[in-house]
């Protein structure tokens, strides 16, 4: 019996970020995250590279890797392709797997996973048009407060009341939130508003695929807490803490995904 | 300018090509396979080089499976679209745009040539030649945008109008079956109705809605507007047209119905895809007799094909490129059809679609008045029922295709379908159990987008 170590990597190139997540044995070994560039093939090799760095390995080292998101597509370093929909449900199973909806929030979409046990998708939805709900609109909201995207949450839940925003249009509701401003509203306050709105606007993909516990948040907007709260209160539910940078649940379950994979195709038992 | 990497067809292949059966024409001539040969591998390269492309997810490239000579020869006749229609106008027949998923057997009868928004589009895609797959895009994204500004940048399908509108294509009647189906025919007939180019002739065939087949005044109703329309035609083509004209074309159309029932019967029986996805769905359009603007033709190359697929459905033989056991997808609604290409290198195949096989598969009474049978035949339309009827017989088609998830797609600014799939979808769900999936689409382009792939990709992950 082969005593060779096996590892396994998951590579996510998203519109916004490229994760790399390294597995061995059932755990994460190392993690890679980095902005992504013009170049989807090397904002993915870069977020691999790093996470390999991390774990001192070689590209060599690693048994099989699978790439996801819409940087997939163009992913020659990896053995094979699947769609984020399908990570994101295998990595929030592979850490919690009493989960059963997950709230994927990324750079450009947002999509409602119900899954069942083994972490399989059972109905998905996703925003079509609206870019509200997603990282861009975010970061779009940040660079009118002018401040630094991580921070958008904390100033949010240091509201002390909700200004309503009646638009949830990316363009629409920068041009709102300026007159709100220049109307002597404070932006905590705004921001707080505009953290409702989105949640309230993603309530909608759950009416379709519907809410059952427990229920997990992930992609890089799950770091916002300002956007967990407001989330909670308009779905009326409790989200997973997680275990890990809810950033790279993708790139998990793609590692997870890799090393099913391989083990079906024989290349270690 | 033109692509210079172009695909060929190997040479090797000329043999066993050049011994398959001639295309029949309407008129009496004829293509032999060597005359078909000849024009792929000649003449087309040079005249319509987009086809050619080389690029594995466009839209309009060349089937590669070639052994199946059906799929050389839909080519053929799809890319000889404006060469034959212009002749066939030339020497008297009057071309009649009309209502998309209709049958076309009373035009045929009264001696004109139906085209449905779709194939008026072919035939001005023939008329500009030596485009490759991009300027071939953009010529088509820029009649688009000229048909937004005549009809609504809300209409979705808006093929066919700005042809019609801009006088570069010489139609001679608009007269679409004003069913529900598509709203943007409303808009369209209005539009023609207030645009420049008031000489084409408007005639709508007034359609009793929903459940009517069964009712003595609707099947009469409807009979009447056919006979006004066949009448009509023939003003324009010069002849009095008899009913036992319809009687002869209704049973050569209902060949064609047959033959594609039975291909389709044939496919979906079989272990292994017979063939891909995109010469399956020609081969079952066909039995619309529409799609290349001549019935007789068509039905040659049907009848040749079905001898073909029984023939691997009895070997067992697997069309290339397929997987073993694809994930059977149907697809239901209007105008928009997913990347077939995309989602075969998923591991998927699609197996059916509701749209024109509502009118391909429902055969015409062949012994009495042709106009009553003709009539209650159209009205019999599963498409054009209430949600519920409609959803039985998805559900019947689902059950014989053995499908494994129903994927509805509707184009953006579609006033019907899209008020439809909600229930539709949730019927089929519930009486079934089998996973479905609505996309709303809005893009132009050959290969469609990554938002819109994301959520097939995904949906054939799921099942």
């Amino acid at each position: 019996m082969s005593l060779k170590r096996n590892f396994f990597a998951g590579v996510d190139v998203g519109s916004l970020a490229a994760k790399a997540v390294i597995l061995e044995d059932g755990k994460v070994f190392a993690t890679g995250l980095v902005p992504s560039g013009f170049d989807s093939v090397e904002s993915g090799l870069n977020a691999l590279n790093l996470a390999l760095e991390t774990a001192g390995l070689k590209k060599e080292d690693l048994t099989y890797i699978v790439g996801t998101g819409y940087g997939r597509v163009s992913a020659p370093y990896a053995n094979k392709a699947v769609t984020e929909i399908t990570c994101h449900a295998k990595g929030a199973n592979f850490l919690h797997p009493t989960v059963r909806t997950i709230i994927d929030m990324g750079g450009q979409d947002c999509k409602a996973i119900r899954i069942d046990e083994d972490g399989a998708v059972v109905d998905f939805a996703m925003n079509d048009k609206c870019a509200a709900g997603t990282g861009r609109f975010l970061e779009v909201m940040a660079g009118v407060f002018k401040v630094k995207l991580e921070d958008l949450g904390a100033l949010s839940l240091s509201a002390t009341e909700l200004v309503p925003m009646s638009s949830t249009c990316t363009v629409f509701a920068e041009s709102e939130t300026i007159s709100l401003v220049a109307r002597g509203e404070k932006p905590a306050n705004i921001l707080n508003g505009i953290h409702h709105a989105i949640a309230n606007r993603i309530s909608g993909l759950f009416a379709r695929v519907g809410i059952t516990s427990d229920v997990f948040f992930s992609g890089g907007v799950a770091k916002n807490n300002g956007m967990k709260t407001a989330i909670e209160e308009a779905l009326k539910v409790t989200i997973v803490k997680p275990e890990i940078d809810p950033q790279l649940i993708g790139a998990l379950g793609a590692a997870v995904l890799a090393r099913n994979f391989s083990k079906k195709e024989g290349l270690w038992s | 300018m033109a692509n210079t990497d172009l695909y060929e067809y190997p040479p090797e292949l000329r043999e066993e090509f050049e011994a398959t059966e001639a295309i029949q024409f309407r008129d009496g001539s004829s293509a032999t396979a060597a005359d078909v040969w000849h024009f792929m591998t000649e003449i087309a390269p040079k005249r319509y080089p987009f086809a050619y492309t080389q690029k594995k997810y466009a839209g309009v490239r060349l089937s590669r499976d070639i052994h199946l000579p059906s799929a050389i020869k839909n080519h053929y006749l799809l890319l000889t679209m404006n060469d034959r229609i212009t002749k066939s106008r030339e020497n008297g027949a009057p071309v009649i745009f009309v209502q998309g998923g209709q049958s076309v057997d009373p035009y045929y009868a009264a001696g004109g040539i139906a085209l449905r928004p779709a194939s008026v589009g072919l035939w001005a895609r023939g008329r500009h030649e030596g485009l490759g797959l991009n300027e071939e895009v953009v010529r088509q994204h820029k009649q688009k945008e000229k048909a937004y500004h005549a009809i609504s940048f809300e209409a979705c399908q808006t093929a066919g109008y700005e042809n019609i509108q801009e006088g570069g294509l010489p139609i001679d009647m608009v007269a679409p079956f004003t069913c529900l189906r598509c709203s943007d025919i409303s808009y369209g007939v209005e539009a023609h109705r207030h645009g420049p180019n008031k000489a084409v002739k408007l005639m709508n065939i007034d359609y009793p809605m929903r459940h009517q087949a069964d009712k003595k005044w609707a099947v009469e109703y409807f009979a009447q507007n056919l006979r006004r329309l066949t009448n009509e035609i023939g003003k324009l083509a010069g002849r009095d047209v008899t009913d036992d004209d319809l009687s002869k074309e209704i049973r050569l159309h209902n060949e064609g119905r047959r033959l594609a029932i039975e291909t389709a019967e044939l496919w979906w029986s079989a272990d292994l895809p017979p063939t891909n996805g995109v010469d399956r769905r020609s081969l079952y359009q066909m039995g619309g007799m529409e799609v290349h603007g001549d019935p007789s033709a068509s039905l040659t190359v049907l009848r040749e094909s079905h001898a073909y697929i029984k023939e691997r459905v009895k070997k067992g033989i697997k069309a290339e490129g397929v997987v073993d056991k694809p994930i059977r997808l149907f697809v239901c609604g209007s105008c928009v059809f997913p990347n077939d290409f995309r989602i075969e290198e998923a591991g998927a195949i699609i197996v059916g679609q509701d749209n024109h096989w509502s009118d391909i598969s429902t055969l015409v009474e062949e012994d009495g008045d042709p106009y009553q049978n003709l009539a209650h035949a159209i009205l019999s339309y599963p498409y054009e029922q209430s949600v519920e009827l409609r959803a039985a017989w998805t559900i019947e088609q689902l059950k014989k295709s053995r499908a494994d998830g129903v994927l509805f797609l509707y184009q953006w600014g579609c006033n019907t379908q899209s008020a439809i799939a909600r229930m539709l979808c949730d019927t089929i769900k519930r009486d079934t159990g089998i996973p479905t999936m609505i996309i709303e689409q809005h893009e132009g382009g050959s290969e469609q987008s990554e938002q819109l792939l994301n959520r097939v990709n995904a949906f054939i992950e799921m099942l």
